[in-house]
């Protein structure tokens, strides 16, 4: 492939490596305490926010994945960046994180013990550690695969170096680098992509010839958004309206620990709102420059082998010297963007949901400093092996798997925040049994619906959809919100220590922070 | 065929007799609703506190954002 970077390129990636690296270490200086590791002494404004929140939910998984599913499957991908983003984003805006923000917590389960009790607090915690880890490994085999695809490098090395890379400064400077360096990130990963898309266009002769292309290869349907329940597609609109507007981007905006948490860094309660507003006006964009260079690639190249392949192709096809480094740091952004956030939520996580409500209880602010650096150091470890153990695998389909992780207990947790929030009269035990009942609910599906097991059985699939993922995730919230009203109404309710502060009431005048909601 | 697979089929049945006009409203629909619920937040919950600033500018307003995000989405869903 022709995709070899000149020096002009090294010299762009270079500036952009060492400018994040000067922003994560300036931003490091004077860290003393847990809270200003994982919080960033809740000092954020709400503009770094909510660039932060973009550039975290925009990884190397989404550039080559969302390229990919667009060039196999068409712009439909867009759902997930859309529908599936920005109403979920304002009603976390103007319901969850004002909530989550008065309560002074440092995470969702931890928010979940204050509301029910121990188990569902560790239930959830459990959940989110073990996605954010594979997760982490996952964006982190993807960098490989694409680094691979454009410059023929050693993926292993691509995933070490940008392991050392994020793990230097996420480590030094917790929360507050990783939404500083997200900031300029957000910014190169967007220009990055965008010039990709451009391109692109210039070569089809614009969107006009983008149209003629597609419709003479009789795929004028790649550019609808919308597609019937029968498409060979994943994202026939019931999924998408059901499964990704309704349950799974919900879920992810409100219960995601990764996005959630730099919101309860910002500067108050209207900063922390704010910026997941401005976050939604951004989102509009995302697709321009994700999805829409997959359509492009499949009306320029239409016979690669993977979708993955897409962006790869356009890049070492279309971009001249000297442009490839800003894309190839656009990439890098993106990945290191998700990565940094992944791994200081997950550290939160093992800190203060484990650590310090389990093992050492006395803990101290200062203390907790420490051990969230250790677990940040132990989850980078992690990550790379698991990255590692999937280059050797070959895993491939990242965008599959990375929403079938998620589909298993996002609807059951999703369940638990609407009800923990919304309905006072929801007790611990109620919780509980719909948060199991529901991610059961959802391996059931998934194993049930796998080819190895209808076949087995002699069934037809239960879906007949590749990677039902938006299907199970529905019937997952469904079962776990049933069972939680169900076992809430037949048990004591919740005394009212348990949703004094801790449920949404609309307010006429609003309360101070700190006050109750 | 198993019960799940006749809730499947049943289910799939009815979303197929959908017409994909009608699914575009239900999308739309949604995203209107939304717009309605955010243009009606009370003050309190959009707008700074006056001690926080003195008079209140209109772009200060978060309800005016939210409903320019959820305006450029009623026309992607409406056009595309």
């Amino acid at each position: 492939m022709n995709g070899s970077l000149t020096a002009i390129d090294y010299v762009v990636l270079g500036v952009y490596l060492a400018v994040t690296l000067a922003i994560g270490l300036r931003v490091a200086r004077g860290m003393h305490t847990g809270r200003e590791y994982f919080l960033a002494g809740r000092s954020l404004p709400w503009w770094a926010v909510g660039f932060s929140l973009v550039a975290t939910d925009i990884g190397g998984t989404d550039i080559v994945g969302v390229g990919g599913a667009a060039y196999s499957h068409g712009m439909a991908v867009a759902n997930f960046e859309w529908i599936g983003c920005v109403p979920a984003m304002l009603l976390a805006a103007f319901i969850f994180v004002p909530v989550f923000y008065r309560a002074g917590v440092y995470t969702i389960p931890e928010y979940m013990e204050r509301r029910f009790h121990a188990g569902v607090r560790v239930a959830l915690a459990a959940c989110w550690l073990i996605f954010m880890a594979c997760n982490l490994g996952i964006m982190l085999y993807a960098s490989g695969v694409m680094m691979h695809g454009i410059f023929g490098w050693d993926p292993r090395w691509c995933v070490l170096i940008t392991a050392f890379l994020v793990g230097f400064y996420t480590l030094a400077g917790g929360m507050a680098a990783v939404v500083y360096t997200d900031v300029l990130q957000c910014v190169v990963m967007i220009g990055g992509c965008l010039l990709v898309t451009v391109f692109g266009l210039v070569e089809l002769g614009g969107l006009d010839g983008l149209t003629e292309r597609l419709e003479a290869r009789e795929a004028a349907a790649h550019v609808d958004l919308l597609l019937p329940v029968d498409t060979p597609t994943p994202f026939p609109w019931p999924g998408v309206f059901f499964g990704l507007a309704l349950v799974l981007g919900p879920a992810y905006w409100i219960g995601n620990q990764a996005i959630v948490q730099r919101s309860l860094g910002a500067r108050s309660e209207r900063e922390a709102t704010a910026s997941y507003v401005s976050g939604a006006v951004l989102k509009n964009v995302i697709p321009l420059v994700v999805a829409v260079p997959g359509l492009v690639a499949f009306a320029l190249y239409p016979d690669l082998e993977k979708g993955d392949a897409a962006f790869p192709e356009l890049v070492s096809r279309l971009m001249p010297a000297g442009l490839r480094g800003l894309f190839f740091a656009a990439f890098i952004a993106a990945l290191m963007s998700s990565v940094d956030s992944y791994l200081n939520a997950a550290a939160a996580i093992v800190s203060k949901d484990f650590y310090a409500r389990f093992w050492r209880k006395e803990t101290t602010d200062q203390a907790l400093l420490a051990v969230g650096r250790t677990a940040t150091f132990g989850l980078l470890v992690w990550a790379v092996g698991f990255a590692l153990v999937l280059e050797r695998l070959e895993g491939g389909g990242i965008y599959a798997v990375f929403q079938t992780l998620m589909a298993f207990f996002q609807g059951p947790a999703l369940a638990l925040l609407i009800t923990g929030l919304l309905w006072p009269r929801a007790n611990g035990t109620g919780a509980m049994t719909g948060f199991l009942g529901g991610v059961l609910c959802a391996v059931g599906l998934f194993t049930l619906s796998s080819e190895t097991v209808s076949k087995a059985l002699g069934w037809e699939p239960l879906f007949r959809i590749a990677d039902p993922f938006l299907y199970f995730s529905v019937w997952a919230f469904l079962t776990a919100l049933v069972l939680m009203v169900v076992v809430s109404l037949a048990t004591a309710p919740a005394p009212e220590e348990k949703t004094r502060g801790l449920v949404f009431r609309r307010r006429g005048g609003a309360g101070k922070e700190g006050e109750p909601a | 065929m198993t019960p799940l697979h006749w809730i499947g089929e049943a289910l799939r049945g009815v979303l197929m007799e959908i017409p994909m006009p009608v699914v575009r409203g239900l999308f739309v629909g949604l995203l209107a609703a939304l717009l309605v619920w955010v243009l009606t937040l009370p003050k309190e919950a959009t707008r700074p506190r006056e001690s926080e600033g003195g008079v209140v500018r209109a772009w200060e307003d978060l309800r005016w954002w939210a409903a320019l995000a959820l305006l450029i989405q009623l026309a992607i869903y409406l056009v595309w």
